[in-house]
């Protein structure tokens, strides 16, 4: 079993390029869980045709610990198993807190040895701003981190401070940092910025993304751009850059 | 001057008591704030770790929650097993947590004159909270202390609701640092007790009739007797937190694992000898008859030395205060209240019994917040067993015992008449000896 997490600043479109690379990852035979670590708890709705599902914590909070599984796995598009970490009411309580909860429970449930995935995406709050946050990059989860960016200034920030949170956690056998991921907003200088920022934080740009209508377009129809328009240029990159992560990996195609 | 208000306010105080025949299963009352009374016979989790021999504990957390822990190691004479690593809200601030433990934990353990054989580490609540890498710690620990066994420990008061608590999480961890071993057909354990099984009970009996040796951790001499405890081929528990520690050993070493729960019903008393005899292939069994009519014949004797005297029971005394009250009851005692927060669902059968039988026995929360205010003492002479039924009714004539005091099957029974007998014969000093913690172990307060 493989796991990375997807980190990038809030709205970068992590949850839109995670999504995509589940789904075609899915299609080519592996089992993939995309586990959202998020209180938005939107990650999996482009698989689910925009649809939410309840949050682990939905669960906790409800039913302490009187629930399945199956409650809180859903099956979507291409197969992928969708969960949604959750997080406290807005405004209150503590989201960091919230994320080492729901993944406590789906370890406690034994999520892995039931579904036994090939391959875990946690997709993660844009910015590492807790012990609670950084719980997808820690030993015993993911084994590579990924940073989704733009050339904008704030996304570049974000990725550095991503970026140094991994560096600050080598010595404990944490993650690494697998690359960084360029989801173009068409600003000024972007590839030199992008480039600029991979040689400081000592990483490459593993796939990059154009900007698209395309993607828009699919997910006003709750749907992930290769399931909605699987013979578009989008659609193509989202499978180049599957197939990068999923060469990282060491993982294979069934 | 602090005020003394119990029996001094005219409030409602209902909803900390009720009868058998009105409470609810089983959990008579709310949870809401708790009180402590100062009945601290039971051992907490500081006494059990120091059951194992040459341990060291050492205690991460701030300072005033400390208070109690460092209080208890130095009641019982053991501050020299004793540590504790301060954490302030720099720490928490600057995420030195597991800095922290790992650079603290290290001196320590410099600063001592002796390598303790095992270090039982204690994170909490804060560490619970804010998602501290326990795995990372340990592995640094043990990296950078191969030679040193450690033991993870709670005192994570976030765990007293859900799943197992501290308590049932510490009777786990005292046994993992024992290591898998050949088994011998001829010796057992048993599991997570805090008081030794005396010395006369039917089930020592037949293990030492069946040439069987039986290791206690509570009687072990050295860590090295302690850790021959990996050869047993049976685990026994009979303390209902020992048996999930019970059940994790016995399924780690391959050993068997058997859950015999102090009782007081004759025929469960029996069953259990039976199935012990079957475990141990013992090749006679005792005479059960003759036990039981020894136990009638016990409690015969102390029932007429009670006479028509009421008496109190609390589950501080024994885990099944359900099945105790049921047994006096049945042999004439006159049991008039039990002191007990909540029913462990062993006792359906005989909650149901007390309700259809003897409805108007009185059920008493004990950390219920009433109970600090409830009106205290008793009109008249009253036999308390457990120190919390002292203590609520003021009674003097109580049996000082806690954890049901190893006082196992027909021979437990026999041995509880003989110190209810006492008890009401001879009054105690009730504050004296509530008040020590962990009773059994040393206790250098003088009141």
């Amino acid at each position: 079993m493989k796991q990375i997490a997807v980190y990038g600043k809030g709205g970068i479109g992590k949850s839109t390029t995670v999504s995509n690379i589940s789904a075609i990852l899915s299609m080519k035979g592996l089992k993939v869980m995309q586990i959202g670590c998020d209180p938005k708890a939107d990650s999996t709705s482009l698989l689910l045709d925009g649809a939410r599902i309840p949050t682990v914590l939905d669960l906790v909070r409800e039913r302490r610990n009187d629930f399945e599984l199956s409650d809180m796995v859903y099956e979507g598009y291409a197969g992928v198993l969708c969960v949604e970490a959750g997080g406290p009411t807005p405004g209150l309580g503590c989201a960091g807190r919230g994320i080492i909860a729901a993944l406590d429970k789906l370890k406690e449930k034994g999520a892995m040895e039931v579904y036994k995935p090939d391959l875990i995406i946690y997709d993660v709050l844009g910015d590492v701003v807790c012990g609670g946050f950084s719980m997808p990059m820690r030993g015993g989860y993911a084994d590579q981190v990924f940073i989704v960016t733009s050339g904008e200034n704030m996304a570049v920030h974000a990725a550095a401070n991503i970026a140094l949170a991994v560096e600050n956690f080598q010595k404990r056998g944490y993650a690494k940092l697998g690359g960084l991921i360029l989801n173009r907003r068409n600003v000024r200088m972007e590839e030199e910025k992008v480039a600029e920022l991979a040689e400081d934080i000592h990483t490459r740009i593993v796939g990059t993304l154009d900007r698209s209508d395309t993607v828009t377009d699919a997910e006003l129809l709750g749907k992930t751009a290769v399931e909605a328009y699987p013979d578009s240029e989008i659609a193509q990159q989202y499978r180049t850059l599957a197939g990068t992560v999923a060469q990282m990996c060491g993982l294979e195609s069934a | 001057m602090l005020k003394m208000i119990h029996g001094a306010q005219d409030r409602d105080l209902r909803a900390a008591h009720t009868t058998a025949g009105e409470a609810g299963w089983p959990v008579p009352f709310p949870s809401v704030l708790e009180y402590n009374s100062p009945a601290h016979g039971p051992w907490n989790i500081v006494h059990m770790g120091m059951l194992i021999p040459g341990a060291h504990q050492i205690y991460v957390c701030a300072d005033n929650c400390n208070r109690g822990v460092i209080l208890t190691a130095a009641e019982m004479g053991a501050q020299d097993r004793f540590s504790n690593i301060a954490v302030s809200e720099d720490d928490l601030i600057n995420g030195h947590m597991e800095e922290l433990i790992i650079d603290g934990v290290g001196e320590v353990l410099a600063s001592l004159e002796k390598k303790p054989s095992v270090v039982l580490l204690f994170t909490v609540c804060l560490h619970h909270f804010l998602g501290t890498d326990l795995n990372y710690i340990y592995s640094e620990l043990r990296s950078r202390h191969p030679d040193q066994i450690f033991i993870d420990s709670y005192m994570d008061c976030i765990l007293q609701k859900d799943g197992l608590t501290p308590d049932q999480k510490l009777r786990i961890g005292m046994y993992k640092c024992l290591e898998k071993r050949p088994l011998r057909p001829d010796q057992i354990n048993i599991i997570g007790n805090d008081l030794p099984m005396n010395d006369g009970s039917e089930l020592l009996q037949m293990a030492a009739d069946a040439g069987i040796s039986v290791k206690d951790i509570t009687r072990c001499a050295s860590f090295a007797e302690y850790m021959t405890m990996s050869e047993s081929f049976l685990n026994i528990s009979t303390y209902p937190n020992a048996r999930p520690g019970c059940e994790v050993l016995s399924r780690r070493l391959g050993q068997t694992s058997l859950y015999l729960p102090q009782c007081f019903g004759y025929d469960e008393i029996e069953n259990e000898l039976r199935s012990f005899a079957e475990a141990i292939h013992a090749k006679t069994l005792p005479d059960f008859a003759s036990l039981r009519a020894m136990a009638d014949e016990a409690l015969f004797h102390a029932q007429k030395i009670a006479g028509s005297t009421p008496v109190a029971v609390d589950y501080t005394a024994f885990p099944r205060v359900l099945g105790l009250s049921r047994l006096l009851l049945e042999h004439g005692f006159n049991v008039v209240r039990i002191y007990a927060d909540a029913f462990s669902g062993e006792e359906e059968e005989d909650f149901k019994w007390l309700a259809a039988n003897h409805p108007d026995t009185e059920i008493y929360a004990t950390i219920h917040p009433d109970m600090r205010v409830m009106p205290r003492g008793w009109d008249g002479k009253l036999l308390a067993v457990g120190q919390k039924a002292a203590y609520f009714t003021q009674s003097p004539y109580f049996v000082n015992l806690v954890e049901g005091g190893g006082l196992y099957g027909f021979n437990g029974i026999r041995s509880l008449c003989g110190l209810m007998e006492e008890a009401i014969a001879a009054p105690k000093e009730i504050e004296d000896n509530v008040v020590r913690k962990g009773l059994g172990c040393l206790s250098c307060i003088d009141i």
